[in-house]
C-alpha cells in the first residue's frame, strides 16, 4: 500500500507520512463495508452461539473501525512512540475505570437499584 | 529595530515560518504539539468515558428496557449520520493532504466539504430530536410536546385545525392509544412487549424482575422508568458528541479563514493536522454509539 513511503520514513519529518489518496479511500471503502456489516448483522439473531453475541460482535466492528482511523486518518502509524503510548494507555485506563465498576456493581446482589 | 533583526538572525539563520521561538527546528515543535494534543484526546476519551460507564451499568442492569427503547430509535437516520461522518472524516484527512501539499484551493474546499458534512450530521439530529420532542420521549417532564385530552364535546367538525385530531380518535376505538396526550409534557414509555418476550423465555434476570415487576407481574410504570433511564443516557451522550460536533464546525471555520490567508504551507500545517485528531476523534465516538445506542437489541425485531 504506502512501500515508497515507508522507504522514507527513517529520513523524512514528523507527519509527512501518509498512505495518499488511493489508500485514504480504501481505508474509507473499509469504514463503509464496516457500517454496513455492523447494520446488517445486527438485525441477526446471534443469541444461538452465546447470550450478547450480537454486541460482541458489533464491538468488534467497531474496533476495527477505530484501529483504521486511527492509523491512517490519524496518522498514528507513523507517529512517535508516545503517541502510541498514549493512545494505548487512554483504553487502558478505560478497562480500570470499566472493570472496577462492574466488579462492584456485579457482585452488589439484585437489590441495588431497587432500595 | 535593525539590530534586534540582526541579533536574531545571528541565533537563527533559518526561521521558518509558524515555528515559535521556544522550540528548536519545526520537527520538535511538531512532536510537542501531537503529544499535546494527544493528552487531550486521552482526557477526552475519559470525558466520555465516564457515560459509556455508565451506560454500562444500567445496559448490564436493565438489558431488555434497553433494547426496548433502542428500538424505538430509527437505525436509518443512525447508520446515514454514520456514514456521513465516515465521509466527513475522509475529507478532513484530504484536508490535511492537501494542506501539507500546500494546496491552498484543494485545501479550502475539503475544509468546506467537511463542515457541509458536519452540517447534515447535525441537521439529521434535529430530526431525531423533534421526534423524541413529538413522542414524549425526552427524559425531562416538561420538555416535551404538549398536547392535551381531545374533549369528547369539542369534536365537531368545524375548525379545520382540529380536524385531524378529531379523525384519528374517531375513527375506531382501538386507534386512540396512537392519539398522543401529554399534557404536562411528560416522559411517556406504555410498551412493555419485550420485558413479556423476556418472561416468557425465561431469560428476565432476577435483577430485572426486581426491576419491572410490581407484585409479580410487569409494571409498566416501572418498565416505563428504566426505559427513562436509557433515554437519559441516549440524550447525554449523543447530546455530548453533538456538542463536539458544533465545536468541530468551529475549529473549521477558523481553519478556513487561516487557510484562506494562505497560512498553511508544506513547512507549517500543524493547525491543519490537530484539528484532524480532533474531527476523526468525534467520528471514532460515534462509531461506538451508533451499535451501542441504536442497533441492541435490533435482533429482537421479528
Amino acid at each position: 500500500m504506502a512501500h515508497n513511503h515507508s522507504e522514507h520514513s527513517d529520513h523524512s519529518e514528523l507527519g509527512e507520512q501518509h498512505i495518499g489518496i488511493p489508500g485514504y479511500l480504501g481505508v474509507f471503502a473499509v469504514l463503509i463495508v464496516g457500517t454496513i456489516l455492523t447494520y446488517v448483522v445486527a438485525r441477526i439473531d446471534l443469541d444461538w452461539i452465546f447470550a450478547g453475541a450480537n454486541t460482541l460482535v458489533a464491538l468488534l466492528i467497531a474496533f476495527t473501525k477505530m484501529a483504521c482511523v486511527m492509523l491512517f486518518f490519524m496518522h498514528v502509524r507513523w507517529s512517535p512512540k508516545l503517541v502510541w503510548l498514549s493512545a494505548i494507555a487512554s483504553f487502558f485506563w478505560l478497562a480500570i475505570m470499566f472493570a472496577y465498576t462492574m466488579q462492584d456493581y456485579l457482585t452488589r446482589g439484585a437489590g441495588v437499584f431497587n432500595p | 529595530m535593525a539590530t534586534n533583526v540582526e541579533a536574531l538572525d545571528h541565533d537563527h539563520h533559518y526561521h521558518p515560518p509558524g515555528l515559535q521561538h521556544q522550540f528548536d527546528d519545526m520537527k520538535q515543535q511538531e512532536e510537542s504539539v501531537s503529544i499535546g494534543m494527544w493528552m487531550f484526546l486521552v482526557q477526552e476519551i475519559m470525558f466520555f468515558g465516564g457515560l459509556f460507564t455508565a451506560y454500562l451499568v444500567y445496559r448490564s442492569r436493565f438489558p431488555m428496557a434497553f433494547a426496548a427503547g433502542s428500538n424505538h430509535l430509527d437505525a436509518f437516520w443512525g447508520g446515514l449520520n454514520t456514514i456521513v461522518l465516515i465521509v466527513s472524516s475522509l475529507t478532513m484527512a484530504l484536508t490535511v493532504y492537501y494542506a501539507q501539499k500546500g494546496n491552498r484551493n484543494l485545501q479550502m474546499l475539503f475544509i468546506v466539504l467537511t463542515m457541509l458534512f458536519g452540517m447534515t450530521f447535525l441537521g439529521v439530529k434535529v430530526i431525531e430530536y423533534t421526534d423524541k420532542y413529538n413522542h414524549g420521549l425526552v427524559p425531562v417532564a416538561g420538555l416535551n410536546r404538549k398536547a392535551k385530552a381531545p374533549a369528547a364535546t369539542e369534536s365537531g367538525p368545524t375548525s379545520t385545525g382540529g380536524e385531524t385530531h378529531a379523525a384519528a380518535s374517531s375513527s375506531e376505538h382501538g386507534a386512540e392509544e396512537h392519539v398522543y396526550v401529554n399534557p404536562r409534557g411528560e416522559f411517556q414509555w406504555t410498551d412493555t412487549s419485550l420485558a413479556k418476550l423476556a418472561e416468557d423465555h425465561h431469560y428476565l434476570t432476577e435483577a430485572e424482575r426486581n426491576g419491572y415487576y410490581s407484585n409479580g407481574v410487569v409494571d409498566a410504570n416501572k418498565f416505563r422508568d428504566k426505559v427513562r433511564i436509557y433515554f437519559w443516557i441516549y440524550f447525554a451522550m449523543t447530546g455530548l458528541h453533538a456538542l463536539h460536533m458544533i465545536i468541530g464546525l468551529g475549529l473549521m471555520a477558523w481553519l478556513l479563514f487561516k487557510a484562506w490567508r494562505g497560512t498553511f504551507s508544506a513547512e507549517y500545517y500543524m493547525p491543519v493536522e490537530m484539528s484532524g485528531l480532533y474531527w476523526h476523534f468525534v467520528d471514532i465516538v460515534w462509531i461506538f454509539l451508533f451499535p451501542l445506542l441504536y442497533l441492541l437489541g435490533r435482533h429482537f425485531m421479528h
